[in-house]
């Protein structure tokens, strides 16, 4: 069937519009840091904290203890102060009940961060939609899933970056992580609109096959995934760095940003489920392409440099999973291995698959 | 990652790290170390996760030059080409095994010690598992208001129909319970999730069915090439077969005696636009018999689509054009009348390279190396291929007499022309349309240009290792989602008489108290979940009070 080039312009259109949607979105992320609400980030750390320490009694690791959510600041203190004791707190009358605050429901919660939050989302949903229109009609102008050059890639995963970002700014209210992860997806949309553009067009003979479609779906999702994750281990890094930095004395505590953002833990189980989250797609990914692969070529794995560097990013996110849970490997540690894991992917995308020959030199980049 | 085990630490049974010390503290009382100690603490060490962190990473760092340099596997020209170009560094490189990493020692070693690492980590956890799957859950705490979640509310219930009521709603949600045994005491311990840790070993294990699938078909699979001109046959047999790479456990005995014809084979391209040239489909009709005397069948081959047949698949790989020569000696004798494959390099749209050997030609033998170009424009005086269907098709000629050097002994390649012992005869090659010949000078014959045939090149392999491969990848995946999803939580209910403790014991009221705590809640949730339980057993309990 012949590429339906107008509908093609109409894709192009949409992208652009997103683009521009998505850079206010992001202005208006940063506008809640210069101007917005107060996020009492002190006492959200103070309850948490105390929880620690209740988890620590308990002897339990803080990864079961610390909760995802900081309490409503209207909530009552955490519910288990760390040296409440068990027994009735007042002779002769019964404790007051004590029920698990239930979470807040994330609209009033948005309600309740202010104009600048409830903008910046409202853009971001919008450029959401407009991107997702453009990935649709870029579909539909070529009769194929619209993943099939490098600068489609790029386009879809940045996609299912800012849909899977909207989905947990919303439900774990990390609002205060939009203008990194939005920032990084018009940054990375607008050098693939301007370096990689690629018109719409046909596939090779060999990228004809429901399991390039399945393949490259995963792989795109599960990049567009890790490339959150990343982002999310950036600012990880940074605040961790500041908090060292303070806590050695060669820093003032009143960076505003820093303050600003969720607590250093928070930030690291964002970014460990969202590694989770991707690491089995991923996986699926990689099966899916050997499938392709030993129908395509004859064998399902053959050390492809494409494949090669799919194995190394695999193993190195699997090192990130049991780094978490390795002592002395936590934390910092933890996250360069998580990034160089995107680097790896970064460079498969970017650089084997442009410059280094084999069977996977399909990127359409000239 | 190890059995040392923290049972104070941590109240799952778990995974504690090994200490930073050496053998030497296991043997304090005689300070000598036995070849035994050194072995365990070896054994800890490699079976620790720090260590399997370090291969990990190793294993990463070394598939990268994997992917920089030519490997033996996939690319031997590049090899070749390598050691032309670095005569220096390419044999130590050699050496190290570089160019063909994927099989070296030092790699092997590697995966190996991880896998043992692997091996060594996951049979005392699957121990570990059967032991908690038989054993209760433990006792619930005393103060259940210390765990990381905890709720607690008053009831006009009695302790005993409180902790009852509670142990109904708990097993209702298949939680395992554990009842006090007549202690005078009244609360349930329950504990869920135990397809975690199912799900975690069996992810483990079924890497390890992958590493042992693809030695499978190592051991017991063949890759072999064919190049196929259109209208002939070939049956499965070693000497047929143009590259054959057996197994280290197969012999030519292994394969199939099946015969393939291909009967048509048509490319077609996209004419215009941006990707004109980019080949649109590709589509090879054959016809095959599975084993001598078989029934004939038709079928089609296309990229993504490959033949079964006899154990084996059939692949499509590459195509490209054989031209059809006629070379008549100096006797008027017709010496060589065949298609003749023609590789198509590295310049685009098809421009093919080949040579034609005419060991039957009088009274010196014949050789020519030539050009075949399917769509020839002069381009600055070079001839270049504008588009890879056969539009304009020309082929270039050079023609040499002498010797053609085949009883050597040597091998060799079909492709290339040993001149050596020839001597040129046009002084500039020799362009030809179809049905155009040339006449050789002194009386030594003409080559006619005739036409031209497509030619296909397919790939047999057989791995035994394929199916299992997959299931043991697709085994690896479940138990990926089972550990990350499930988590292992234990819930704690206590009802005690309100009052208890100012010496006013009041039976008919109690004090309900319930903690949670999730071993492992990466994917979050533990909290939500703990707090719609803490609510469920709330409400099941003033149900009961109004009864």
């Amino acid at each position: 069937m012949p590429v339906n080039l107008a509908l093609g312009h109409v894709s192009t259109d949409f992208l652009i519009a997103a683009l521009v949607i998505y850079s206010l979105s992001v202005v208006a992320f940063a506008g809640d840091f210069a101007f917005g609400r107060p996020r009492r980030a002190a006492s959200a750390a103070t309850g948490q904290q105390a929880r620690q320490r209740a988890g620590a009694l308990a002897s339990v690791g803080a990864a079961a203890a610390a909760p995802a959510v900081p309490p409503a600041p209207s909530a009552p203190p955490a519910s288990s102060p760390p040296s409440a004791p068990a027994a009735p707190s007042a002779p002769g009358s019964a404790a007051p009940d004590s029920m698990p605050e239930v979470a807040v429901p994330p609209l009033r919660a948005i309600r309740q961060a202010g104009g600048w939050v409830q903008t910046a989302l409202a853009l971001s949903a919008v450029g959401v939609v407009a991107h997702t229109v453009a990935v649709v009609t870029r579909g539909l102008a070529v009769h194929r899933a619209p993943w099939g050059n490098m600068y489609e890639f790029v386009t879809a995963l940045t996609c299912v970056a800012a849909i899977f970002f909207l989905f947990v700014m919303i439900k774990y209210r990390a609002w205060a992580l939009g203008v990194f992860v939005m920032g990084a997806v018009v940054v990375a949309l607008g050098l693939a609109e301007t370096l990689i553009y690629t018109a719409a067009g046909q596939l090779v003979p060999a990228l004809q096959s429901y399991w390039l479609d399945i393949h490259v779906t995963a792989m795109t999702l599960a990049t567009g995934i890790f490339f959150v994750a990343a982002v999310l281990g950036v600012v990880y890094l940074a605040a961790d760095r500041s908090a060292r930095r303070v806590a050695a004395g060669r820093a003032e505590s009143g960076n505003g940003i820093l303050r600003r953002l969720p607590s250093i833990e928070q930030i690291d189980r964002l970014t460990y489920r969202t590694v989770m989250f991707g690491f089995p797609v991923w996986t699926f990914g990689v099966i899916a392409g050997a499938i392709w692969a030993d129908q395509a070529w004859g064998r399902y794995w053959g050390w492809d440099p494409v494949e090669t560097w799919a194995f190394i990013t695999w193993v190195l996110y699997a090192a990130f999973l049991h780094a978490r849970a390795t002592a002395g490997w936590r934390g910092r540690r933890a996250h360069y291995i998580q990034l160089l894991g995107f680097a790896s992917l970064m460079f498969n995308i970017l650089v084997v698959q442009v410059f280094i020959a084999g069977l996977h030199s399909y990127a359409g980049v000239s | 990652m190890t059995d040392v085990r923290a049972p104070e630490a941590d109240p799952f049974e778990s995974a504690a790290e090994p200490g930073e010390q050496g053998p030497r503290n296991r043997d304090p009382a005689s300070g000598k170390l036995g070849l035994a100690d050194w072995l365990k603490w070896g054994w800890r060490q490699l079976t620790s996760m720090r260590i399997a962190l370090v291969l990990l990473f190793l294993l990463a760092l070394g598939s990268v030059p994997g992917s920089i340099l030519p490997q033996e596997g996939t690319d031997p020209g590049g090899v070749q080409q390598y050691f032309a170009s670095h005569p220096a560094l390419a044999p130590w490189l050699n050496h190290l095994g570089l160019f063909n990493v994927f099989a070296a020692p030092w790699f092997a070693a590697v995966y190996l010690l991880l896998f043992a690492s692997l091996v060594g980590c996951v049979v005392p956890r699957t121990f570990r598992l059967a032991g908690s799957a038989r054993t209760l859950p433990p006792r619930a705490p005393r103060h259940l208001t210390r765990l990381p979640r905890s709720a607690e509310y008053q009831t006009t219930l009695t302790p005993a129909v409180a902790a009852e009521v509670a142990a109904t709603v708990l097993a209702g949600h298949g939680f395992r319970l554990r009842r006090p045994d007549g202690d005078g005491e009244y609360w349930v311990s329950a504990e869920k999730g135990y397809l975690r840790e199912v799900g975690n070993l069996l992810f483990h294990l079924a890497l390890l069915g992958v590493l042992v699938s693809v030695a499978l078909g190592g051991l017991f699979g063949y890759k072999a090439d064919r190049l196929l001109v259109q209208g002939t046959t070939f049956a499965d047999t070693q000497s047929a077969l143009d590259e054959w790479y057996p197994g280290r456990f197969v012999s030519a005995a292994d394969l199939g005696p099946f015969t393939i014809t291909l009967n048509r084979f048509d490319a077609s391209y996209i004419t215009s636009g941006a990707q004109r040239g980019q080949p649109s489909s590709f589509d090879a009709q054959i016809s095959y018999t599975a084993h001598p005397g078989g029934p004939v069948r038709n079928d089609r081959l296309e990229v993504n689509r490959p033949l079964s047949v006899d154990g084996a698949k059939v692949y499509l790989i590459g195509h490209g054009y054989a031209p059809v020569f006629k070379v008549t000696d100096s006797r008027g004798q017709v010496v060589y009348d065949q298609a003749t494959p023609f590789i198509s390099g590295a310049s685009g749209n098809f421009l093919s390279q080949g040579v034609v050997k005419v060991s039957g030609a009088q009274p010196e033998q014949l050789g020519f190396t030539g050009v075949f170009v399917p769509t020839a424009v002069m381009v600055g005086g070079v001839l270049e291929s504008a588009f890879p269907a056969a539009d304009n098709p020309v082929v270039s000629l050079l023609a040499y007499a002498g010797n053609l050097g085949l009883n050597d002994g040597v091998p060799q390649s079909v492709y290339q022309l040993n001149t050596a012992a020839m001597r040129q005869l046009t002084s500039a090659p020799q362009l030809l349309l179809p049905g155009q010949s040339l006449k050789l000078p002194d009386g030594q014959g003409t080559i006619a240009f005739t036409g031209y045939v497509p030619w296909a090149s397919l790939t047999i392999t057989h791995d035994p290792g394929q199916l299992p491969a997959l299931i043991c990848g697709l085994a690896a995946l479940g138990g990926l989602l089972l550990s990350f999803m499930v988590r292992r939580r234990r819930v704690f209910v206590r009802a005690r008489a309100s009052g208890q403790g100012n010496g006013a014991p009041d039976e008919a009221h109690s004090t309900v108290q319930i903690g949670g705590l999730a071993r492992t809640d990466a994917s979050g949730g533990f909290e939500d979940e703990f707090a719609s339980l803490a609510a469920e057993l709330r409400s099941a309990h003033s149900q009961h009070e109004g009864e």
